[in-house]
């Protein structure tokens, strides 16, 4: 201790010599020129991550499918002045496979840009442009869309439901866009899926959840296609996944050691998709999830192994022994729904062809007006939900837990995570995602009763 | 917190827990017990490191990260959070190999890559530092990956280059206020580099909009402000950049501002908080030396600290420290070896160009010396030697 004292004071006796001599003073040192720079390892990217896909026949237009692709997880919505937006380097896409074959037919492109003063500094209305491709012919189908601004409040956005609704856009090719911030749809006790799925109460068939989604916003891509644009007429079997991709931008590009790289098209590298949900989340290990996220879902064969040995079967079998046994390997009762489509009974299957997409059988009619579906879908009995397509009410985490459990094995358990809903209903007409709460008046992490 | 828990959750995190790699005990237990809980308390840590400045984080992080791969011995986030304690702590050597064992484990995972990268460019080694970026970039495209292509085209001379990487880590960072608030604020310190005194100061308070005391962006709107001749509002944003962080660098710049007992009681700081720095494993030795040998505090012994410091850190920050030393004992034949190295890249940064001028002069090469120094100041004209 001393010691230290004595170093410290000779330190600041030679300080006080360079203080003398120190030219003008007033200019801080260079010391951080050589600092190591600490740039940030481990990126979420919210602004390109998919939260959730829903393909489904929408129920007061039967006529029309209507697919949402939500991003950025949990928006606070009294984040300020933290705003949230889309971002205006990244794009947004939506695909439609209509032959089964894992590649896309259809394709809407989506890119944001950001008006003055920019969105952290409040002004959170964005305009966009949406490009279609059918194969690889290209066109532009909606340009200068406004999306809503984020639900600030009521001094800031006022009167916020008809703002939203002035956001429903007509785009030339038959279809209705809608982008911006909505209410997140999903609901889920993810506190106590990650407290090692511990059910709250029983088996969680009987509510007593707590909806960790309730009170957060998204930011939602919303498209209302007429059925026919999608239809093969066959089989009548889409399939609907969404991503998000960003420009690669290398190093040499710069001139480096008197190599120059010629100028090329802009390099889009995939950051994010989504077809079935909690794939990414559930089933693909760690050290895979980005090399799921940049692959596309006709080479998803290479992923087979995880679909097929889920390790929730094995954490289920740990858990809740007295439940089980809970079948681990072997699973193509969930390979067939999630990658091939169901053969038996025949609800959506499209080939053998392996891609994680939302299977949607367009000849299956909507069964109730939107929310008011069977929530366990298929499993309920009800063929117009998940894994047919998905609804906004479909309840995926029970879904998911009952068929890892071996639902369609002949192992009928009823899992779940006690929240059967969403918190706030949602609209009946597009894009039927629920108003965010605003800034000024969210409530989160509602107790259910 | 729970912005930070929601943040990952409803992407990542719904099932980290469920990804158990066979690591768990039975459930209900409130410590952490598996290695993917063990992964996210060890980068909690890390955070904390990163956002106090309190070193003594890193140990409990790398606790966190042994206890993972003692239950999952190929742990992936386990080693890469090793790998990138080891970069904070200046141990790039170790920071390497951690971050080869990351890319083994998982060829298509970006962020081993980053860590390989980083240790790789701090040890001198570019070509290849800069070929993993560009590996990392093409995996993924995110905040972390532009961050990493900025520096490196930063470090060739392409400064505006580096700024379009750096705006596109700015796009890509929001929605993530840590990352956006760095970003922000390394795009004005591009702009800061070229005398770009508005955009820089734009860049910051944009920066400071995220968050209000971020330590960085004060410590570098004080610089841009002392250079406005606003000494008095400079004096107040570097002392509250040094109250919030008290690194090194920010409570030096701080003492830069002041002058006689006020700017020693700073200078002394600077002292104590690098053994603090050093006592908690924390190598400081390129970042003291540049201090000192700027200072002129205890030069003899600065020059054999910035021998060390080069050797362990073969940077051109490396070289650039050790010429500089060198010039100002005299050792100016040794010092334009290293001044040679220090600008091997092309890079445009006017302090390596002052350090050089003063060489040359020394060496009595005076048409050379005015050279140097008239591009220290085309490069950045309010750039002063402290």
């Amino acid at each position: 201790m001393r010691r230290l004292a004595f170093v410290l004071l000779a330190a600041a006796a030679s300080a006080a010599l360079i203080a003398a001599l120190a030219s003008r003073g007033g200019s801080p040192s260079a010391a951080q020129a050589s600092s190591h720079r600490e740039a940030p390892l481990i990126s979420e990217d919210p602004s390109a991550d998919n939260t959730d896909t829903y393909a489904f026949r929408s129920p007061d237009r039967p006529d029309t499918v209507t697919i949402i692709a939500n991003y950025i997880p949990g928006e606070d919505p009294a984040a300020g002045p933290n705003w949230y937006s889309f971002s205006p380097s990244a794009r947004y896409v939506i695909y439609a496979d209509t032959n089964g074959d894992g590649k896309p037919d259809v394709t809407w492109r989506f890119r944001f840009a950001n008006q003055a003063p920019v969105a952290f500094l409040q002004n959170t209305q964005q305009k966009y442009t949406v490009t279609r491709l059918d194969g690889s012919s290209s066109r532009v189908v909606g340009s200068g869309l406004l999306t809503p601004p984020d639900n600030i409040g009521p001094r800031s956005t006022p009167n916020y439901h008809a703002l939203a609704l002035a956001g429903v856009h007509d785009l030339n090719d038959g279809s209705k866009v809608f982008a911006g911030q909505r209410d997140d749809g999903f609901f889920g006790d993810i506190g106590s899926i990650f407290d090692l799925v511990a059910i709250r109460e029983g088996t969680g068939a009987n509510g007593g959840g707590k909806d960790f989604f309730a009170g957060y916003a998204v930011h939602s891509i919303a498209l209302q296609v007429p059925l026919s644009q999608l239809d093969n007429g066959s089989n009548h079997v889409v399939g609907i996944w969404a991503a998000s991709d960003r420009l690669v931008t290398k190093v040499t590009l710069a001139k480096w050691r008197g190599r120059k790289v010629l100028k090329s098209d802009p390099d889009w590298r995939q950051v994010s998709r989504l077809g079935n949900p909690l794939i990414n989340e559930v089933l693909i290990p760690t050290e895979l999830k980005d090399k799921w996220n940049a692959s596309t879902p006709d080479k998803d064969r290479q992923f087979e192994q995880y679909y097929s040995s889920p390790i929730l079967a094995k954490l289920l079998n740990q858990l809740y022994p007295q439940f089980g046994p809970f079948q681990e390997t072997n699973r193509s009762d969930l390979v067939s729904v999630l990658l091939t489509g169901l053969k038996q009974p025949n609800l959506n299957f499209t080939g053998d062809t392996a891609a994680d997409e939302l299977r949607l059988n367009l000849g299956i009619a909507p069964t109730a007006p939107v929310g008011h579906g069977n929530r366990l879908g298929v499993l309920g009995g009800d063929l117009a939900g998940w894994p047919n397509g998905r609804r906004l009410e479909d309840d995926v985490i029970d879904i998911a837990e009952r068929a890892v459990g071996g639902a369609l094995i002949g192992h009928s358990l009823p899992l779940g995570d006690g929240v059967d809903a969403n918190d706030v209903p949602y609209m009946a007409t597009f894009p039927y995602e629920a108003d965010p709460f605003s800034g000024f008046d969210n409530t989160k992490g509602q107790q259910k009763p | 917190m729970k912005r930070l828990l929601l943040g990952s959750a409803a992407a990542a995190v719904t099932a980290a827990a469920l990804l158990l790699g066979g690591a768990f005990s039975s459930g209900g237990s409130a410590a952490p017990q598996t290695a993917p809980q063990l992964d996210r308390l060890g980068n909690r840590f890390a955070l904390r490191a990163r956002e106090t400045g309190d070193a003594s984080y890193y140990a409990r992080a790398e606790a966190a990260y042994h206890r993972a791969l003692r239950l999952a011995p190929d742990d992936l986030a386990a080693t890469i959070g090793l790998g990138s304690v080891a970069l904070s702590r200046h141990e790039f050597r170790r920071g390497l190999v951690l971050g080869r064992r990351a890319v083994a484990l998982s060829p298509s995972t970006a962020a081993g890559y980053g860590v390989v990268g980083d240790a790789l460019v701090e040890l001198g080694r570019y070509e290849d530092g800069f070929a993993t970026f560009d590996r990392m970039v093409s995996l993924k495209p995110s905040v972390s990956s532009y961050a990493r292509i900025s520096y490196a085209r930063e470090l060739l001379g392409d400064v505006p280059g580096a700024a379009r990487a750096m705006r596109l880590a700015v796009d890509s960072a929001v929605g993530e206020p840590e990352a956006l608030a760095w970003s922000l604020t390394q795009l004005g310190k591009l702009y800061w580099s070229n005398g770009r005194l508005g955009e820089a100061a734009r860049e910051y308070r944009a920066a400071l909009e995220i968050r209000p005391r971020y330590p960085a962006a004060l410590n570098a709107l004080a610089i841009v402000e002392a250079a406005r001749g606003r000494r008095p509002r400079a004096i107040a944003l570097a002392r509250t950049a040094a109250e919030v962080l008290p690194l090194p660098q920010y409570v030096a710049a701080l003492g830069d501002l002041l002058h006689g007992k006020a700017a020693r009681r700073q200078y002394a700081l600077v002292g104590a908080i690098a053994r603090l720095e050093r006592a908690q494993g924390v190598n400081v030795d390129l970042e003291i030396a540049l201090f000192d040998v700027d200072h002129r505090i205890d030069l003899q012994r600065t020059v054999e600290l910035a021998r060390l410091a080069q050797h362990e850190r073969p940077s051109i920050d490396g070289d650039d420290v050790l010429a500089w030393a060198l010039a100002r004992t005299g050792g100016c034949r040794e010092a334009l070896k290293y001044s040679r190295l220090a600008l091997r890249l092309g890079t445009r940064d006017a302090p390596k160009f002052f350090h050089r001028g003063v060489i040359e002069r020394c060496l009595g090469n005076h048409r050379e010396a005015r050279a140097w120094f008239a591009r220290a100041h085309r490069t950045n004209p309010y750039w002063r030697q402290p």
